[in-house]
């Protein structure tokens, strides 16, 4: 049971960043792995605002949430743009070359140490033997309710019914008169303000330090993966799974190969159900 | 600076080593591998432990890293090489990731993030120091003279040419009748020893591993050398690993210029520099300095020859 709890808060942390992953290769049809980066990006800017500039959490979050927004929609105007018809591999390679760039700039403008964020210090709470911290609640209860929200808005919105259309079919959607530049560069914010939100629950689940790049990268895309790519709900199951996998590891290995359980978790997928758990068969040309 | 030079050549080699298996990989059958380092720190580490713990020469080393790494890429293939590209991807960057907290935890056997030194030299007793490097530069080239020829040789060989179909399109050289998966997997594990032999011999060239030595961006300067110097193009691969190992090593020499950097800082330009170089010869020099040749198209098909570049089979995705 104090699994289960622990679990949660491990996928609380990685489900917005894996819908947001989910999100944008459904948009664009290719995997951006600078996912890590801009969750650590967020991680940073929200300490930024929260120590450095000694505010409550929650603007430091709000700080993330622009911060990331802003990042992706630039890298995308700068970097992806321009090279969007040469095809996965370019655009793949180039999504790490970006994350190699925003990890760097992090470390070169703050450092490799490790940080924290200025919180006031609570005692766990005690219920029927579990133990739960103050922290841990706030982390899933804000995690659950923005993937419930993404969810809402790709269901009933008519913004969320543009994203589904344009993801679904670019052409036929511009053919029906979908603005879908417009519609992709509403996807690119909504997509950034998720990575900057997991990026302040990851600082409050875990240490903040520019490394955090690749750390996060793997179980995101993991969990997107396992969820089926392109389906967001898929990505928060899938976190939900990664979660559960990585609180086994701790609970049964060690706590250091927590992050390597992605790669073994999405092993085991492949050979069994590459298209995820609620993919529809993946169709390639 | 003398020194300094043979140093950077040395290592430069160690990088080509590294690029031509990944050209075989990437360059030639598709496979995006992003777990260089993985398969170059299995052989490090394995080189490493039977040297010195078992105390055997380093040729012995060298040939348990080669089968290491074979090892490894059997494993890491058979997993993944079915899959596309992103997935082959994460997959396989997942890996290095994993391998380096192996490394960085099993205290007792890779002696953890204290690192692993290392006295078994492959070079005669009676050298001086600069004998020595010297020596190690030509064993270096010596091994990546061979590594040139076993590519260039595959490279032009039916086999190379099956390879270079996959990477285009998979579903002909199926259709032909060619055991695709069989052909991906072997192109992997080539690569993996050759990226394994890499790590032996820069494990006995430093003498001194750390689990540091083994992070994502090594295995960034790797596809930068590929994407540099032309992917496809075992030259150009060659001369990409250089002209990247130039740059990066060469440019500790800017930092006295800048004396209100400091250390951390330094590196992390430099690291943003090559970030920026790679997408920046992405958007205007796709093909690299050196484009690949288009071997075994008669001239005749010359104008329609199929153009060899970074292409990804497209995927589609839908929000359900």
């Amino acid at each position: 049971m104090q699994m289960i709890v622990n679990a949660l808060a491990s996928a609380a942390v990685l489900a917005p960043a894996a819908v947001a992953f989910t999100l944008m290769f459904a948009l664009f049809r290719y995997a951006n792995f600078a996912a890590g980066a801009f969750v650590t990006l967020g991680a940073f800017a929200a300490w930024h605002v929260n120590v450095r500039l000694g505010l409550p959490l929650w603007a430091g979050g709000v700080a993330a949430v622009i911060v990331t927004s802003g990042a992706v929609v630039v890298s995308d105007a700068l970097v992806f743009r321009p090279l969007r018809d040469r095809g996965g591999a370019t655009l793949l390679l180039v999504s790490i070359a970006l994350s190699l760039i925003l990890e760097n700039v992090i470390r070169f403008a703050y450092g490799s140490q490790i940080k924290g964020f200025n919180l006031p210090l609570t005692g766990p709470l005690m219920m029927a033997d579990i133990r739960i911290t103050r922290e841990a609640i706030a982390v899933i209860a804000v995690s659950v309710a923005s993937v419930v929200a993404v969810g809402l808005l790709l269901t009933f919105a008519a913004v969320g019914r543009g994203l589904r259309a344009v993801a679904d079919n670019p052409s036929l959607a511009q053919t029906r008169g979908l603005p879908v530049e417009r519609v992709r560069g509403f996807g690119l914010v909504l997509a950034g303000a998720l990575f900057g939100l997991s990026g302040t629950l990851v600082g409050v689940d875990l240490a903040i330090e520019p490394s955090l790049t690749w750390a996060v990268t793997v179980p995101v895309i993991a969990a997107a993966i396992l969820g089926g790519l392109g389906s967001p709900v898929g990505a928060a199951i899938g976190a939900l799974a990664i979660g559960l996998a990585e609180e086994l590891t701790v609970a049964v290995l060690s706590p250091a190969y927590k992050s390597a359980v992605g790669f073994i978790v999405i092993g085991v997928m492949l050979l069994v159900r590459p298209q995820g758990l609620l993919g529809i068969a993946v169709e390639r040309k | 600076m003398d020194a300094y030079l043979v140093a950077i050549l040395t290592i430069a080699g160690i990088y080509a080593i590294m690029a031509l298996g990944l050209n075989i990989q990437f360059g030639m059958t598709g496979l995006m591998n992003f777990g260089v380092v993985g398969f170059y720190g299995l052989g490090a580490y394995a080189s490493a432990l039977v040297t010195e713990s078992l105390g055997l020469p380093f040729l012995a080393g060298l040939v348990v890293a080669m089968i290491v790494g074979a090892l490894a890429g059997i494993a890491v293939a058979s997993l993944s090489v079915r899959l596309s590209g992103d997935f082959l991807a994460i997959v396989t960057l997942g890996f290095a990731e994993s391998v380096r907290l192996v490394l960085n935890n099993e205290d007792w056997l890779t002696r953890g993030p204290r690192g692993f030194s290392i006295e078994t030299r492959p070079v005669p007793d009676g050298f001086g120091r600069d004998e020595a490097s010297l020596f190690y530069l030509l064993l270096v080239l010596t091994a990546l003279a061979v590594s040139f020829l076993i590519v260039e040789r595959l490279a032009r060989t039916p086999y190379g040419r099956v390879l270079r179909a996959i990477r285009e399109d998979d579903l002909v050289p199926a259709v032909l009748g060619k055991n695709v998966f069989l052909y991906r997997l072997q192109a992997f594990v080539i690569g993996s020893v050759m990226m394994a032999a890499a790590g032996s011999l820069y494990a006995h060239y430093v003498q001194t591993i750390t689990p540091d030595n083994f992070v994502t961006a090594v295995a960034i300067l790797v596809w930068m050398s590929l994407v540099i110097g032309g992917t496809g193009n075992n030259f150009g691969v060659v001369l990409g690993a250089v002209a990247v190992m130039v740059i990066f090593e060469g440019s500790r020499f800017i930092a006295p210029l800048i004396p209100w950097l400091d250390a951390e800082q330094m590196s992390a330009l430099r690291f943003i520099a090559i970030g920026v170089a790679l997408i920046f010869t992405l958007r205007f020099r796709p093909k690299g300095l050196l484009p690949e040749p288009q071997c075994g198209v008669p001239e005749v098909l010359g104008a329609s020859a199929p153009q060899a570049s970074l292409k990804l089979k497209d995927q589609k995705g839908s929000i359900s």
